[in-house]
């Protein structure tokens, strides 16, 4: 019997001609709405800059359904909404694949080639699927109203830092209305649906194709008993399942019709940012076109086509929001409510017939939709937010352009706009002499070959920070004690090196840093070596992403993993363990921008050394403060900066007796931050280069070893 | 017109020249006097604020590498940059360096011409004032405020004198003004914007051009001429510690050492 034409579902059974027609004629009215909400964004979108995404379309793709469907990012840092994302995303997709069928089948395989398959067998298995399609979505919406009515977590709190109360876009309750029409709107859906069957089944009681099928869908036929031991006769249950479906129909074509207009369209939006997502978006920041006139980002039109989708692919998640540093310490920054800034101002400027007046599109100032450059000067450029958005939304490109702009006007702090003028005048943020770059080198024993005067294995360029800091210049003379006694064949490039330019081109002085990069491109390119290394994690990632764009393509490697290997093959080796209880910190340029989290972590074991990890670590270690040029500008008195608010969290760890950091910024960050917080003599902070000359003897005979990469 | 002067600062162990007369180049950094940063933002900004055109002219004395400063002023917003050379010119004191300015001032007739109050590394504080002289244009010196209106026959200025006086004044143009440093922010030349100078000519003017010959400048149109240069022996500092009567054996120690007395 189940293998019937008659088992199938009726849809508009009992219904006049007139209906029938209304309801076609309502389905094509939402479409039309639906359609014109998708061409005015489309339209937006391409009122934007060109843009090209980098690499394969094939594995753009691949990676967008790898991301939709394992849900991969949405678990990050928040599995229990990630989880009930889960539910709600199948559960919707699979009831949307549904009623497709239907219409499918209904409305153009039967009417233009006669082919039915929605009866029998195949309608059963369908009608379970959706049953319990129908409870994920159900159960996801469920804990996600209990999760913003009861759990109510920070991130989801629009309040902003960057705007006060009475301030007319501080303001942020049309957000809130929306999330829970949202929310509301698909319940209703879903259990109107559940009711409409139900009823459905009381009313066609009598037909036993229906009847004695009724408990492949479940949830209906339980609620069908329901209402029939409440004394519902199948007279009722017709009435009320004609109403109900009208109810149930109605509600989704108004979502339907609403997709593009709010919210809902984050499941196009999301989607497609993913499918443009940029895997180096904050590592190698872009170059500024020859043809274009003035530097960086104006108008709200500067902005590419991918980062206007961006921006309409934000959730308000939270993400970014709980991760940036900036924000932890109360700086006027919250990454979430630039994005949605910019978005409030893309679709005031941008939505309508024609574009407005350049003066119109201006992004920069502290009206409704605009952003302040407070703001964009607090960013430390640490890419937290960028690595934890689910949705792909790259803030840090956006928010450098937009300083771009600034740098252009000058409108920056007057210390950052000296740290520029020296960098530009000697190559060094120090405003030492170049002639002073190998000065540290001086008092070791040995001299420190010159690579520019002769050929090297491993080419060490040095940064400024170790090479002019003098607590960072003993980390580097002990290094270059450590790399000796192993026989590594080094040497630096004296005063042929400059600035890395790393953060100088974070900061948005984009011009410079072309100065910067070029010189020491053409200084690494007239050395002969093998491979180079550095301490800096920021020279690093710069050299290793960003000066293949200027023709410079070096084979570069953070110490930390040479080391490592140095200690593999034999050339290093610990004769006495440490058994410190250590933490380590992850720089922002090494960890999170080139996933540099094991050899550091290796070194610490290999040296005896207990490793207890802070609650922020790897991918989610917190910034100290210094990136994006930030270690240029004092931060305000009186408020707490990443480092403290950083050591604070190791202090937490009972009998820390180590702080350890692999970056020259960061020792001098956290050295300080020690002393601030009032913890010096609880713990030190020290670079892993420092424990690993405690652990290696000095002066053992050298065990020459090809240690390039 | 703004004067503007590349100048020198010292490198780190620098060396003086073979002759004894100046610092040895090599050691040396160039860069656009402190002051004439200052100097250029008033004459942009009196540009910027004015609804008819206004031409900002930055000219400076010097061989061809001070193109590298006057490209600065041009990114910063002058509209035409002038160099004077010629080898002749080596050696010229500020007064001959005036005269220079004056033929330029002649040559271009603008309705203000600035200078900076003096120049951070020979720090004479005349160039300003003798091309006054030799225009024979009214002056105001050290410029902390000061109001224009491109065109009026009058500048209102507000001068800073020692002790913290001020003294305010108006000057009939064509005048000289040397200007103080903070008197405006000045803004920051993005590389960017220097490098799109550089497609901006430098106009290089000879000593012909300017009506001058070889004896208005260099040593010989000089009135002061450098006779050597040189680091001072550095003195000698101590601190004593101790107590009273440790302190004063100490100092005695001292003294008689000076004095070249037995111990």
């Amino acid at each position: 019997m189940t293998g019937s034409d008659s088992v199938t579902r009726i849809l508009f059974e009992a219904f006049s001609a007139n209906e029938v027609r209304l309801f076609y004629a309502l389905s094509l009215a939402a479409s039309t709405v639906f359609c014109y909400g998708v061409y005015v964004q489309i339209r937006k979108y391409r009122r934007g800059a060109p843009y090209r995404p980098e690499g394969s379309l094939l594995a753009r793709i691949a990676g967008m359904f790898g991301s939709v469907f394992s849900h991969r990012t949405l678990d990050r840092r928040d599995p229990a909404a990630g989880g009930a994302h889960r539910l709600i995303f199948y559960g919707f997709t699979l009831l949307f694949i549904g009623t497709a069928t239907i219409t499918l089948q209904y409305d153009i395989l039967e009417p233009l080639f006669g082919i039915r398959f929605w009866h029998g067998t195949f309608y059963l298995a369908f009608s379970l699927v959706l049953d319990l399609a129908g409870v994920a979505l159900l159960a996801g919406l469920g804990y996600m109203m209990y999760r913003r009515a009861w759990l109510k977590p920070p991130k989801l709190d629009y309040a902003r830092p960057d705007r006060a109360p009475g301030d007319p876009d501080f303001d942020r309750s049309a957000y809130r209305i929306e999330d829970w029409a949202f929310l509301w709107t698909l319940l209703i859906i879903g259990a109107t649906g559940y009711f409409l069957e139900a009823a459905r089944l009381v009313w066609l009681e009598a037909e036993p194709e229906v009847w004695d099928t009724r408990w492949w869908s479940p949830i209906g036929a339980a609620i069908a008993g329901s209402l029939r031991a409440l004394g519902m006769s199948a007279a009722a249950g017709g009435q009320l399942r004609h109403g109900l479906w009208w109810f149930h129909g109605i509600i989704a074509l108004v979502l339907i019709a609403l997709i593009p207009y709010t919210k809902v369209k984050h499941m196009f939006t999301a989607a497609g940012s993913l499918l443009v997502r940029d895997p180096l978006a904050a590592q190698r920041l872009p170059r500024i076109p020859e043809s274009q006139a003035r530097p960086g980002f104006a108008k709200i039109t500067d902005f590419n086509w991918k980062q206007l989708l961006n921006l309409d692919a934000c959730t308000k998640c939270g993400r970014c929001h709980e991760a940036c540093p900036a924000r932890a310490v109360g700086a006027p920054l919250s990454p979430r409510d630039v994005i949605l800034s910019l978005r409030e101002f893309a679709n005031q400027a941008l939505e309508y017939g024609s574009v407005p007046d350049a003066v119109e599109l201006d992004v920069h100032g502290k009206a409704p939709g605009q952003v302040a450059m407070e703001t964009l000067w607090s960013c430390r450029t640490c890419m937290a937010c960028v690595e934890i958005c689910p949705v792909a939304v790259e803030h840090v490109p956006i928010i450098v352009q937009m300083r771009r702009k600034l740098v252009e006007d000058g409108a920056m702090d007057p210390l950052l706009t000296k740290t520029l003028q020296t960098i530009h005048k000697t190559g060094n943020s120090f405003g030492e002499s170049k002639r002073k770059r190998g000065a540290w080198t001086k008092p070791l024993p040995f001299k420190v070959k010159d690579a520019r005067k002769e050929p090297v294995d491993v080419l060490w360029f040095v940064g400024d920070y170790a090479s002019f800091d003098p607590r960072n210049q003993k980390v580097s003379q002990t290094l270059a004690a450590l790399l000796t006694e192993a026989g590594v064949d080094f040497g630096i490039l004296y005063d042929g090196e400059s600035n890395a330019g790393n953060d100088v081109r974070r900061v948005g002085e984009e011009g410079l840093y072309e100065v910067l990069a070029s010189a020491n491109i053409t200084a690494l390119q007239a050395a002969s070596f093998k491979s180079v290394i550095t301490t800096d994690p920021h020279s690093y990632n710069t050299i290793r992403n960003e000066y293949p764009d200027f023709g410079g393509r070096f084979a570069i490697e953070h110490y930390t993993t040479l080391l490592s290997r140095l200690f593999a093959s034999g050339a290093l080796a610990a004769s006495t363990p440490l058994h410190y209880r250590v933490t380590f910190h992850d720089p922002c340029h090494l960890g999170r921008f080139n996933q540099g989290y094991d050899a550091p972590r290796e070194l610490l074991t290999l040296l005896g050394c207990e490793l207890v990890e802070m609650g922020r670590c790897k991918a989610n270690s917190f910034c100290c403060g210094a990136g994006g040029g930030r270690i240029w500008t004092p931060d305000p008195a009186g408020t707490e900066t990443p480092a403290q608010n950083r050591i604070r969290e190791a202090a937490a760890i009972p009998d820390l007796q180590v702080y350890v950091v692999s970056c020259p910024k960061d020792l001098t960050m956290f050295e300080d931050a020690l002393k601030t917080t009032g913890n010096e003599g609880r713990f030190v902070v020290k670079e892993l280069i420092e424990l690993v000359r405690e652990a290696v003897p000095a002066g053992r005979p050298a065990k020459r070893e090809v240690i390039t990469a | 017109m703004v004067a503007v002067k590349q100048v020198a600062t010292l490198d780190e162990d620098f060396e003086i020249r073979a002759d004894g007369r100046d610092i040895d180049p090599d050691f040396l950094i160039r860069d656009l006097n402190e002051w004439d940063d200052f100097s250029l933002e008033e004459a942009v900004k009196i540009k910027e604020g004015s609804t008819q055109p206004v031409e900002v002219i930055a000219v400076s004395v010097g061989p061809d590498d001070v193109d590298e400063s006057l490209r600065k002023c041009l990114a910063k917003g002058a509209d035409r940059a002038l160099r004077v050379w010629d080898d002749a010119i080596e050696g010229s004191d500020s007064i001959a360096i005036a005269r220079i300015l004056a033929a330029v001032a002649r040559r271009e007739s603008p309705d203000l011409l600035f200078a900076g109050v003096q120049s951070s590394d020979q720090a004479h504080a005349s160039t300003g004032i003798a091309t006054a002289g030799f225009l024979g244009w009214p002056h105001a010196a050290v410029v902390a405020h000061l109001t224009y209106a491109p065109g009026a026959s009058t500048a209102a200025f507000r001068r800073e004198l020692e002790g913290g006086v001020l003294q305010e004044g108006q000057i009939e143009c064509p005048a000289v003004l040397t200007i103080q440093a903070g008197i405006n922010t000045p803004r920051y030349a993005s590389l960017r914007s220097i490098k799109q100078a550089a497609a901006k000519s430098i106009a290089v003017l000879s000593l012909e051009d300017l009506g001058l010959t070889p004896a208005d400048v260099g040593e010989a149109g000089s009135s002061s001429h450098v006779r050597r240069m040189y680091v001072p022996d550095k003195g000698r500092a101590e601190l004593i510690v101790g107590d009273a009567a440790e302190q004063a054996r100490q100092l005695a120690a001292i003294i008689r050492e000076f004095k070249g007395a037995a111990p």
